[in-house]
């Protein structure tokens, strides 16, 4: 068993002409919260797509929770959670029909579901919602359910890309809350441009620029300069 | 574990779903059909009915348009809203998602069909009823037939900026060849044998639907990234 959730070589990525990634080495271990640091067009997204299998990388490689990506997608899918800038829910159906179509994608038991919405749902404050259509819910409800969808398979590696933009101060507080509760059962990775708040979450942290890994390590050597 | 079948099962009933809280997609398939039907008996009937080879190719040819209304946003909208990438990071193969959308494709046009294929019979004049076992089989081969090539043409229009026009340039040259089938399919029903025994036609459409299925589903993973 690795001990590392995501590792990378040389690993490369372009949108045409434009080299998004450019041949980034980094790991991230096993449990804990993971910062993925940088500023806009750094690469962050870039790179959470390559992980959670979006997009295919064009040089170097990629293990994820010990899989490639490449060869064995459905294993790493399994395993992961993503949470994006978009909640990915259908507007026309209610909370609980998108969580119950996104259970059945996942092949989960009906038993394991129902206990994964008993426990979650409290917990984002979302119960009373959940038979409402999501077109009816405010944006802060609606990334909670967004939350919620990428927690109902229990994924052993969650993938924020931006999670706490648009969120209120309560649910970034709930969610900040949940997260640290995990740190020691899951990985999670966490991308932000907000470098003091992401120095204050996380364990390891990675900072990108322009495609190009500048620095990483712990996160008592994080220096914002950088 | 979800199956690919299981899985394409849950995306067509999802779609479908939808598809009645929405209505309004469904209902301008109805009427397109209807206004199409109506100005064609009004243009074509002349003592009480249509000359029938004209009326064969006539149903064929408002299914193939009707079908565009059908077929072109069945991947846009997903790729609009994101909710694609939560069925391209979900643990199933990426032909399960574009079967699903096939099936949803054929259900959503068998509706406008059973409604489209009777009002046809009483405006032109003539009947479809023939040969109830060969229309059946010819109606649910032509309308899968349109379905896997209006589903994968929506697929490729996705990251197109101009979607309305490249849409049907996908559509109408890899749909034409099975429309030719249908036609002459449907004139075998209406006016009685041809030249060319009606099983070869009808083989020879299934074999296009197997190849646009087969086709379709091994490269469709590269339409699910963006």
């Amino acid at each position: 068993m690795s001990t590392k959730a995501v590792v990378t070589e040389e690993l490369t990525r372009r949108y045409g002409y434009r080299v998004a990634l450019r041949k980034v080495s980094l790991d991230f271990s096993l449990n804990g919260i993971q910062g993925l640091f940088g500023s806009n067009g750094a690469g962050k997204t870039t790179l959470m797509r390559v992980i959670s299998t979006l997009l295919r990388p064009h040089g170097g490689t990629i293990s994820v929770m010990g899989f490639d990506p490449q060869e064995e997608p459905e294993e790493v899918k399994r395993r992961i959670g993503l949470v994006g800038d978009k909640p990915l829910l259908y507007e026309e159906l209610t909370g609980l029909e998108n969580l119950r179509f996104y259970s059945k994608l996942y092949g989960l038991e009906t038993q394991f579901f129902e206990n994964q919405i008993e426990h979650l749902a409290p917990r984002f404050a979302i119960k009373s919602w959940l038979e409402e259509p999501v077109k009816n819910l405010s944006t802060g409800l609606k990334k909670r359910l967004d939350i919620v969808r990428s927690l109902i398979h229990n994924p052993e590696l969650l993938l924020l890309d931006e999670p706490f933009s648009g969120l209120d101060k309560d649910t970034t507080s709930d969610f900040r809350e949940y997260l640290e509760e995990y740190r020691d059962k899951r990985t999670t990775i966490v991308t932000t441009h907000n470098l003091a708040f992401g120095a204050n979450l996380c364990d390891e942290y990675v900072t990108l620029r322009k495609g190009i890994v500048v620095a990483q390590g712990p996160i008592a050597e994080f220096d914002q300069s950088l | 574990m979800t199956s690919g079948l299981g899985a394409a099962l849950t995306i067509a009933k999802k779609d479908i779903l939808i598809q009645f809280r929405k209505k309004f997609e469904a209902f301008s398939m109805f009427l397109f059909a209807l206004i199409a039907v109506l100005a064609f008996s009004f243009a074509l009937v002349t003592d009480g009915s249509v000359p029938q080879d004209v009326g064969s190719a006539m149903l064929w040819v408002i299914i193939f348009f009707t079908g565009m209304f059908g077929f072109a946003p069945i991947f846009l909208s997903e790729s609009e809203t994101g909710t694609l990438r939560g069925l391209a990071t979900a643990p199933i193969p990426a032909w399960s998602v574009y079967l699903g959308k096939v099936v949803y494709g054929f259900i959503l046009m068998g509706m406008v069909e059973i409604f489209l294929v009777p009002i046809i019979s009483v405006l032109f004049g003539f009947s479809f009823m023939n040969d109830i076992p060969l229309l059946l089989a010819m109606m649910c081969v032509g309308t899968l037939d349109l379905a896997a090539v209006g589903s994968m043409a929506s697929a490729l229009t996705m990251p197109s900026e101009s979607k309305a026009t490249v849409f049907p340039l996908v559509y109408f040259p890899t749909a034409t060849s099975g429309l030719m089938l249908l036609i002459e399919i449907t004139k075998i029903i209406v006016i009685g044998p041809g030249l060319i025994p009606v099983m070869l036609i009808f083989g020879i459409l299934l074999a296009h639907l197997i190849a646009m299925l087969t086709l379709s589903a091994s490269v469709f993973h590269f339409a699910l990234s963006p």
